[in-house]
Formats: C-alpha cells, sequence, structure tokens
C-alpha cells in the first residue's frame, strides 16, 4: 500500500527553486533512502513534506490525503515525524520534556515514554539534563526519540549519521531496525551512500534538485552511484 | 545631448538656491517660520534616517542632541554677550563630543537595547537640567541676546540657515554616502557579518554616523529653538522630536535619500490638514500620523518613495554605485542580475537602492 | 533608621518595579520584540481602574484588579493577533519595535483625548496610610501586601513556566519557532496568549502604581523605561533576575530621592546605565 506519494514537486525558497519535478513514493513498512551530495535538495524535500516550505507546487499525498498546500501544524496530526538536520532539539527544556513535546501529537500505537527509554536506555539516566550537557549520539537519539513519540506512519531522518563516530551510528542504526520492526516506514536522507544503502529496501538519488536514479538497494553499481550522486 | 541633460539638475539647483535667498521677500513672516520648521525637521529626519536606514542604529533618543544644541546655544550666547548666529557652531560640535563619549559605553548594547538606552541617557540628561538652577531649572530660560539681532533679520536669518542646514544634511549624507565611510555603513547594513569578515570596520562606520547625526540633530535644535527664543527641559528633550522623525522616515521610506523629503511633506501635510482645515486639535494629528506610521510598517515597510520613484522616472539622489561598463573589468565582471544580499533593515531591499 | 526604613521600602516597591518589568522579560524572552507600548498599557490599565472605580465606587480599588488584568489580557491578546504577528516572523529586528513604538503613540495621544492630560490618582484610602511595625521599623502596609502580591505572581509565572504543559510549550516555541510546527503547535497563537499574559502582569503592576503614584496619559514613557531598565539589569530573560533588577532600581531611587528630593527616577536610571557600562549582559547571570 503506498503510504507516501509525491508527484512531480517543485519548492522554492522565495525566488530561488530548490526542487524540480520530483517524484517519489514510499511504501506502508518500507525503508527508503535518499542520498545526494550537500545542497542536493534533500532537506528541503524533507522539508516540504512536512509543511515547512511556504512555496510548493506539484502534488503530495499521505495515505490517500493531498496534503500539498497544508501548514505544518496540520500536517503534523496525520503521522509523518521529522528527525530533523542538526537534531533542533529544545535548549530551554530537558531530555525528558524535549520527548514528552513529540508526544503532543500522539497517535495510538506502540512507542510511548517508557518505550523511548527502553529504546534508548542512556537518556532515561540523563532525562532531568539539558540536551546540551548530551553528547552528539545522544542528542540524535532525543530527537529520533521526540519523533518516535507521535507514532508516526512515516519517519523522516534527515542526517542521523552526521557528526558521529562509526560505533554510534552504529547504534543509531541498530534502533532504527527496532523502529521498523514496529510498523513504521522510514525514508534516511544520508551523505553516507553505503550505510543509506545498506539500510534501505529502495534508494533514491538526488542531484540540485533533480531525481537522478531510482531503484532497489541492493545491485546499485558504485559507477552508476557516483554519476548520479556527483553528475559526472 | 548629454550636455544638454547633464545641465538640467544644474539650472534646477541653482533655481532653487535662487528662490530660497528671495524667499524672506517674497513670503510672509508666517509662511517662513512654516518653512523653516519644516526645514530643520528634513534634517532631522535626514539624520535619523542615516542612523536606522544607513548604520543599522535605531536611536529613540536622539532628541538629546537636539535638547543639547539648544541649550548650547542658548547659554553660550548667554554667557559670551553675543547675538545667537555666532555661537551656532558651538552646538553641533557639543553634539559631536558628547555623542562620542556616548557611543562608548552605548555601543555596548544590541539593536532594541541600543534605542532604548539611548532614550534612557536623554532622560537622565533632561532630569540633570531640570534640576540645576544655573541652567533655568525646569521653567528653563528665554534669549534676551536674541535683541543684539535687529529684529527685521531674525526671521530671514533663521529662514536661511534652517534652509543651509537642510541643504547640508541632504547633501552631505549624500557625499557621505558615496564616499568609502558611505560604502562601509551599507555593508554593514546589509550583512555585518559578511562586512567584519572582509576588513570593515563595523564599530568605526557607525560611530562616525552617530557622531554626525548628533552633530546634525544639534544644530537643528539650536536653530530651532532660537527661533522660539526660549527653552526647557520638557521641550528640549520631549521624544515627540524622535517620534516625528521617525515617522517621516517610515512613511517617506527608509534608506533612501528622497524619502524623508517625501516624509516631511506628508508630515505637515497631514498636520496641517488636520488641525486646520478639520480643526483637531494636536493630538489627533499625532494619532492619525502614528496609524499610518503602524500602516506603513505593516504592508509597506520600505515607506511611500519606492512606489512614488516608479512614477517619476527614477531616482532624485541615488548612492546606488553602478559597475564599471566599460574596459577589461567590465568583460571579467559577471552581470550582477538576480543577485540578492541577505535582508536588511525594514525589508528593504539593497539592490533597489 | 531612616535610612533603613528607606532601604526597606525601596525593596518593597522594588517588588512592584519586577512586576512591571516582568511581563516584558516574558515577551523579550519568548518572542525577541521590545513591546514600546508596555508603558502605556501600565497607563491605560490604571485609566481603566479610574473607570471602574467611577462604575463601581463601592468597590475598592484593589478589587478591581482581577477585573482590569482580565481585559488586559484580551487587549494583549488582540494587539498580539491583529498587529505584532505580522512583524515576529521578519528578520528585520526592528519592525517589532517601531511598531510598537507607533501603537505607544496612538495610544498615549487617545488617552489624552479620552482622559484629558490632568494627573490622576487611585485612592486606596485607609489602606494607603496605614504602617504596621516589624521590629523597630515602620513600614507601610500597603507596600508589605505589594510585595507580597509581587512574590505571589513572580513564584506562579515560574511556576506556570517550568512545571505545566503550556510553559513547556511556551519555552520550547521560545527556543525553535519552527519546530515547535512540526508537533502540531501553532507559533501564533502561543505568542497570542504570551502578550495577553504579559499584559495581564503589568496590568497588576500599572493599578497598585496608580496607588501609590499620580499618573497622567505621559506616565507610560517612565514606566516603560523602568520596565526596560529592570529587563536589563537582571539580565535578559530571566525573571528571578528581574525581581532583583527592580529592587536595585527601587532602592536605588528612593535612596536617591532622599538625598536630592528634586531628581525624580535619576538615580534609577543612573543605576542603569553604569550597570550597562560594567556588565552589558545584565547584573545577574543570563539564562542560555
Amino acid at each position: 500500500m503506498t503510504l507516501l506519494e509525491v508527484q512531480a514537486l517543485d519548492a522554492f525558497y522565495g525566488d530561488f527553486q530548490a526542487l524540480f519535478g520530483v517524484t517519489l513514493h514510499v511504501d506502508a513498512g518500507e525503508t527508503v533512502a535518499l542520498i545526494g551530495a550537500n545542497g542536493a535538495g534533500k532537506t528541503t524535500f524533507l522539508k516540504s513534506l512536512v509543511g515547512l516550505i511556504d512555496r510548493r507546487r506539484g502534488e503530495i499525498r499521505f495515505a490517500g490525503d493531498p496534503i500539498t498546500g497544508e501548514p505544518a501544524e496540520r500536517i503534523s496530526r496525520l503521522g509523518m515525524s521529522l528527525v530533523p538536520e542538526g537534531r533542533l532539539l529544545f535548549p530551554s527544556l530537558t531530555v525528558e520534556e524535549n520527548l514528552l513535546m513529540g508526544g503532543l501529537n500522539r497517535r495510538p500505537g506502540a512507542w510511548n515514554l517508557a518505550r523511548v527509554y527502553e529504546l534508548f536506555p542512556i537518556l532515561r539516566e540523563r532525562r532531568r539534563q539539558s540536551p546540551n550537557a548530551l553528547s552528539g549520539g545522544q542528542q540524535h537519539m532525543v530527537a529520533i526519540g521526540r519523533a518516535l513519540m507521535s507514532n508516526p506512519k512515516l519517519l523522516l531522518c534527515d542526517e542521523i549519521s552526521l557528526g558521529l563516530a562509526p560505533l554510534v551510528v552504529d547504534q543509531i542504526y541498530e534502533s532504527l531496525g527496532r523502529i521498523r520492526a514496529e510498523g513504521a516506514a522510514i525514508v534516511l536522507v544520508e551523505q553516507d551512500v553505503k550505510r543509506a544503502a545498506g539500510a534501505a529496501d529502495r534508494v533514491y538519488c538526488l542531484l540540485k534538485g533533480r531525481v537522478t536514479l531510482h531503484g532497489p538497494a541492493r545491485g546499485l553499481g558504485l559507477e552508476q552511484l557516483s554519476h548520479a550522486y556527483f553528475g559526472t | 545631448m548629454t550636455a544638454v541633460r547633464a545641465s538640467a539638475p544644474w539650472s534646477i539647483a541653482v533655481l532653487g538656491v535662487a528662490a530660497l535667498v528671495a524667499a524672506p521677500w517674497l513670503i510672509g513672516e508666517g509662511a517662513q517660520r512654516f518653512l523653516s520648521e519644516a526645514m530643520l525637521m528634513l534634517a532631522m529626519a535626514q539624520m535619523w534616517n542615516l542612523l536606522a536606514g544607513y548604520a543599522g542604529l535605531v536611536s529613540m533618543g536622539q532628541q538629546v542632541f537636539v535638547g543639547l544644541g539648544a541649550y548650547c546655544l542658548f547659554f553660550s550666547s548667554i554667557w559670551l554677550k553675543v547675538a545667537p548666529f555666532w555661537v551656532l557652531p558651538l552646538a553641533p560640535l557639543l553634539c559631536a563630543v558628547v555623542a562620542a563619549i556616548v557611543a562608548l559605553f552605548m555601543f555596548r548594547l544590541r539593536e532594541a537595547y541600543f534605542a532604548i538606552g539611548t532614550w534612557v541617557f536623554s532622560e537622565v540628561v533632561s532630569l540633570m537640567i531640570s534640576k540645576t538652577e544655573r541652567l533655568g531649572g525646569e521653567r528653563g530660560v528665554g534669549l534676551p541676546t536674541a535683541r543684539l539681532v535687529d529684529p527685521r533679520w531674525l526671521e530671514p536669518l533663521t529662514f536661511w540657515t534652517s534652509a543651509a542646514i537642510a541643504l547640508a544634511s541632504v547633501f552631505g549624507t549624500y557625499a557621505l554616502l558615496r564616499s568609502r565611510v558611505g560604502l562601509g555603513l551599507m555593508t554593514v547594513r546589509d550583512n555585518e557579518v559578511a562586512a567584519a569578515s572582509i576588513g570593515v570596520d563595523v564599530w568605526r562606520n557607525r560611530f562616525i554616523a552617530f557622531v554626525i547625526a548628533a552633530a546634525g540633530c544639534g544644530i537643528a535644535g539650536a536653530v530651532s529653538f532660537t527661533a522660539a527664543l526660549y527653552v526647557a527641559p520638557g521641550f528640549a528633550f520631549d521624544p515627540n522630536w524622535v517620534v516625528a522623525m521617525m515617522i517621516i522616515v517610515i512613511i517617506g521610506g527608509i534608506g533612501t535619500l528622497e524619502g524623508p523629503i517625501l516624509g516631511v511633506i506628508i508630515y505637515f501635510a497631514l498636520r496641517e490638514a488636520l488641525t486646520v482645515v478639520f480643526g483637531l486639535s494636536a493630538g489627533w494629528y499625532l494619532i492619525g500620523l502614528g496609524t499610518v506610521a503602524i500602516a506603513a510598517i505593516l504592508f509597506e515597510p520600505d515607506g511611500l518613495w519606492p512606489l512614488v520613484r516608479g512614477r517619476l522616472g527614477g531616482d532624485w539622489l541615488s548612492v546606488r554605485r553602478e559597475p564599471p561598463t566599460s574596459g577589461w573589468i567590465a568583460a571579467a565582471t559577471p552581470a550582477a542580475e538576480g543577485v540578492r544580499s541577505s535582508p536588511s533593515g525594514l525589508g528593504t531591499t539593497p539592490s533597489d537602492r | 533608621m531612616i535610612w533603613v526604613e528607606t532601604i526597606v521600602n525601596g525593596i518593597l516597591y522594588g517588588g512592584l518595579y519586577g512586576l512591571l518589568g516582568v511581563g516584558l522579560a516574558l515577551i523579550v524572552g519568548v518572542m525577541r520584540v521590545v513591546n514600546l507600548s508596555h508603558g502605556e498599557f501600565i497607563v491605560l490599565s490604571a485609566f481603566l481602574g479610574v473607570s471602574l472605580v467611577g462604575v463601581f465606587p463601592w468597590l475598592h480599588p484593589l478589587a478591581l484588579i482581577l477585573p482590569v488584568a482580565v481585559i488586559a489580557f484580551g487587549l494583549g491578546v488582540a494587539l498580539q493577533a491583529v498587529l505584532i504577528n505580522r512583524v515576529v516572523t521578519r528578520p528585520d529586528p526592528f519592525a517589532g519595535i517601531l511598531l510598537t513604538f507607533g501603537v505607544a503613540v496612538v495610544m498615549r495621544n487617545l488617552m489624552v483625548e479620552i482622559y484629558g492630560a490632568d494627573l490622576r490618582h487611585l485612592q486606596a484610602g485607609q489602606l494607603a496610610q496605614a504602617s504596621t511595625g516589624v521590629g523597630a521599623l515602620h513600614v507601610g502596609v500597603l507596600p508589605l501586601l505589594i510585595l507580597a502580591l509581587s512574590v505571589a505572581l513572580f513564584t506562579a509565572l515560574q511556576l506556570l513556566l517550568t512545571r505545566t504543559r503550556f510553559g513547556r510549550i511556551v519555552r520550547a516555541t521560545a527556543d525553535h519557532r519552527d519546530v515547535v510546527r512540526l508537533m502540531g503547535v501553532n507559533p501564533g497563537r502561543v505568542y497570542n496568549l504570551v502578550m495577553g499574559l504579559s499584559l495581564a502582569l503589568a496590568s497588576v503592576a500599572g493599578m497598585l502604581l496608580a496607588i501609590r503614584a499620580s499618573f497622567s496619559p505621559y506616565s507610560g514613557v517612565e514606566r516603560l523605561l523602568v520596565s526596560f531598565e529592570v529587563v536589563v539589569l537582571g539580565g535578559l530573560g530571566t525573571f528571578w533576575g528581574a525581581m532583583l533588577g527592580g529592587i536595585a532600581l527601587g532602592v536605588a531611587e528612593l535612596v536617591g530621592l532622599r538625598l536630592d528630593p528634586n531628581a525624580g527616577p535619576l538615580y534609577a536610571h543612573l543605576l542603569f546605565l553604569v550597570g550597562v557600562l560594567l556588565r552589558p549582559n545584565g547584573l545577574f547571570r543570563v539564562r542560555t
């Protein structure tokens, strides 16, 4: 069943066009990787999905509902959750309060505060601290946990491995496995192609705002990927 | 063809100056007084615009220099027993010195805090003068040395001085902005961080603008109160001075030289319309102007000048710099179309000016 | 003894100044806008109090604080929703203060037209004169009440912001206006409520101040400057800092008046300027 359907999406920052006719879909329960270099438009794409980009053209459907022109507040109730680039945690709130904020729009489902602490036990220890006191990896955990609290059908992850040591990234990706087991679909935006392709069912590649490659994760040749990634 | 075009602005300028010189013989005292007030207000507005529109400094205490200029003139005239117009240059001088000192600690405050900090400073000066009997205290003082000026020349002298100050404020600002300091100021206004990273001394450029604006308001205040023949702290340091400056600049067009001119015209037209034609009390015109200013900020943050400019077919006083059009430099410079710098004060787009 | 009493009274009224400032501190902290009409709303509340006293002469002014606060809350929501929300999202840091400055000019002159320029006073009758002995000191009952009320309101505000769901939402919106939208929060509505709260707090301070000192439509300027000085001295964004800043200003003003009876708020302003010179980030710790 198609959960997310994007047809010919254009996105603009003021007069500047960042996305050109992006077409993509995600089925329920599957993991899709979106790769590309810096500035390719990956974050813009995710922001367009959740309603944070003012000027959009094209069609976006989530679980059958058209959401192209909708504001972010309304889209947030539908079951899509974003783990933003740079985490963007609330520094004035404690770790636990950050998680609780994620739960404002709770839909019925498996995830709650206790389950998030189960997934990331270190957070329970540090739940009364400010996020600034946590390490990079732990902050990523808070960001993911915050997004999980609303029980999304689709989890959008923007560069969750950025700036982290490989061991920590392993931990994070392992948690993705458990999230997937609960039934959520995941869109993984990454610059690290190997990681993303390794965890995903299908891969899309973006270059300068356009989709340059689309296919199953397995069987993607290095040359093909380079071409799509760098445009050489 | 170009020779004819080039001489047109010059002939307008000569005619204008001639008209100003001849005016006291052509128009009555009432009209002279009205125009003097308007021209002084234009000068003050240009100063506020220099600060807010070009230096990125919103000052809500600018009235302190208006008042200090006035007090400086009154007391130097009285103590030195000299006709007021001779000591006029002392007013901007004192204000420049005070501004230089104030800048040292006010510049530590950013944005809104600077704005109100200058206001607090103004209140402090006002209160200190109110407490000082030698300076007239709360009641203020008159200007007995005005009698040293032949009464037939008092109004015309005031008129000519006001005109000179207004012209100096407009063309002086123009010259400043086309100089290196001006270029530095505009880069700071557009993007402070970028400006600093290319070596523009942010602090120094703002300092110069602040001192100049203080001097400009000082001399305008001095002449204004000379015409009134009376000064008191309540009037000299009245925040309504800066209210008027702000309203004029916001409605007219901030960050342009023509804006304050347009703003002054609108300000006085509205004031006369509301008080003379409709017979409303003074409070109502401030309410009206305040409402227009609010509307301007909400809907036309760049003021009315950009709207009018199109109809008039171009700028009167553009400080925009054109890229070179000849030689190898032009060949190497890519076309600047579509280049937009980051947002600057009050919704203005720098590429437009 | 006189000095100790002066200082104690300064502390008590300082609490009031803190209350004047905390509403402004709230706005600055949450939406980074300095509401320059804050002073005018303080004065408007006093005028509303005067009007209500006219309508309900048998009620003590202190009892009118609550209805005036409710009205002020409504006005704050309206002000934010209709005007300020339109400029909050603009990158330009001055649009907010220029807009609210325009509002202040309009309000000030409207009040002159409606109420006249004369000085007014809210009569608190016996209460204003009553004093009680605390040890060897004579302390006014009214100032003690005011301090108690200020502390109570400060505490309530602090609890609201740190212990409730609403407070959490407010703090999160102050941190990242866009990210909270992902959680279904409409930042504009949060701002409306915060502005309402700010003006409600200001109105309480305004009424209390009107009992202590006379006021006119032109008093808004002085109230604004005091509020602002409290915010800056206290360290932008902290609330107990605002209370302490208010106390410092109150003491400075009363001590100054005893030394120099014509000074008005001069010594409070001087304390502010010195404070800015020495510690531009505020006298007390700044919250991140």
